[in-house]
């Protein structure tokens, strides 16, 4: 069964949240400040599971030595916040394909 | 005619009375409504509603990401009063292309509605109808009520 952020969330403890029920652009900062690699998805791309929701162009971080990813998790009543959370190397590399970044 | 109501977080009390006002504007300019949101503003709009006068289909605002590429809508009313509400509006205008999009962008702190109408603004084609206004949804109505006379006479040429 392919990853879902949302069951995820849920059912798990091993992620951080680094920034909790904020605005995206905050959430976009700490992301940054966080990742040593950045890639940027357009809104509405599906990378685990979910849909992206954002302001273009969103930055998804990357920390290939400890297989981490940060994103934007959003919900309509919680705001934004900024999650790490453990990957296999195939989550990295389906988030590496949708780098706008990288299609320019 | 097919048209998506956006609704954001039900905590900004102007925000079902004019859900349900836009949608029997919408319904009387001949559009099929359908309205995006979470199961809470959902819920709202039922039970302000208990004989179904206002005819619409509800979709859960996430899931329904999945079905908005290249879905027929000819019109997306977003209402935009909260920082993730307007990151919502962005990304459906994102994937419905060549859609018409109205933001109807709301809040008591007009320094918040300017910031949100920008988030909106550098981001999509959307139309951007602004309200200082928060319990009463009079000034929003009104707003609201301008667009939508614009819209019809475009719709009509």
């Amino acid at each position: 069964m392919s990853f879902c952020l949302d069951n995820y969330l849920q059912q798990s403890e091993d992620y951080e949240i680094l920034l909790s029920q904020s605005g995206f652009k905050e959430c976009a900062e700490e992301i940054r400040k966080n990742s040593k690699e950045i890639v940027h998805i357009n809104p509405g791309e599906k990378i685990l599971g979910i849909r992206l929701i954002g302001v273009p162009p969103i930055p998804v971080g990357i920390n290939q030595d400890k297989k981490t990813v940060c994103i934007t998790y959003t919900k309509p009543c919680n705001g934004t916040s900024a999650i790490e959370l453990p990957v296999e190397q195939e989550d990295i590399d389906e988030i590496l394909m949708k780098n706008i970044d990288y299609k320019r | 005619m097919k048209a998506l109501l956006l609704l954001g977080c039900p905590e900004v009390p102007s925000q079902t009375p004019m859900a349900i006002y836009a949608i029997d504007k919408l319904t009387d300019m001949g559009y099929d409504v359908t309205v995006s949101s979470n199961p809470a503003a959902a819920k709202l709009v039922k039970v302000s509603d208990p004989k179904k006068y206002y005819k619409h289909e509800n979709v859960n605002i996430d899931n329904f990401l999945d079905q908005v590429e290249g879905s027929d809508f000819d019109l997306i009313l977003g209402f935009v009063h909260k920082d993730s509400a307007a990151t919502y509006f962005i990304t459906y205008c994102t994937l419905m292309t060549d859609v018409k999009a109205i933001a109807l962008v709301f809040q008591r702190d007009s320094s918040l509605v300017e910031e949100y109408a920008q988030m909106v603004a550098q981001s999509t084609d959307a139309e951007i109808i602004k309200s200082k206004a928060y319990h009463n949804p009079n000034p929003i109505r009104v707003s609201l009520d301008k667009a939508l006379n614009k819209l019809k006479e475009e719709n009509n040429n």
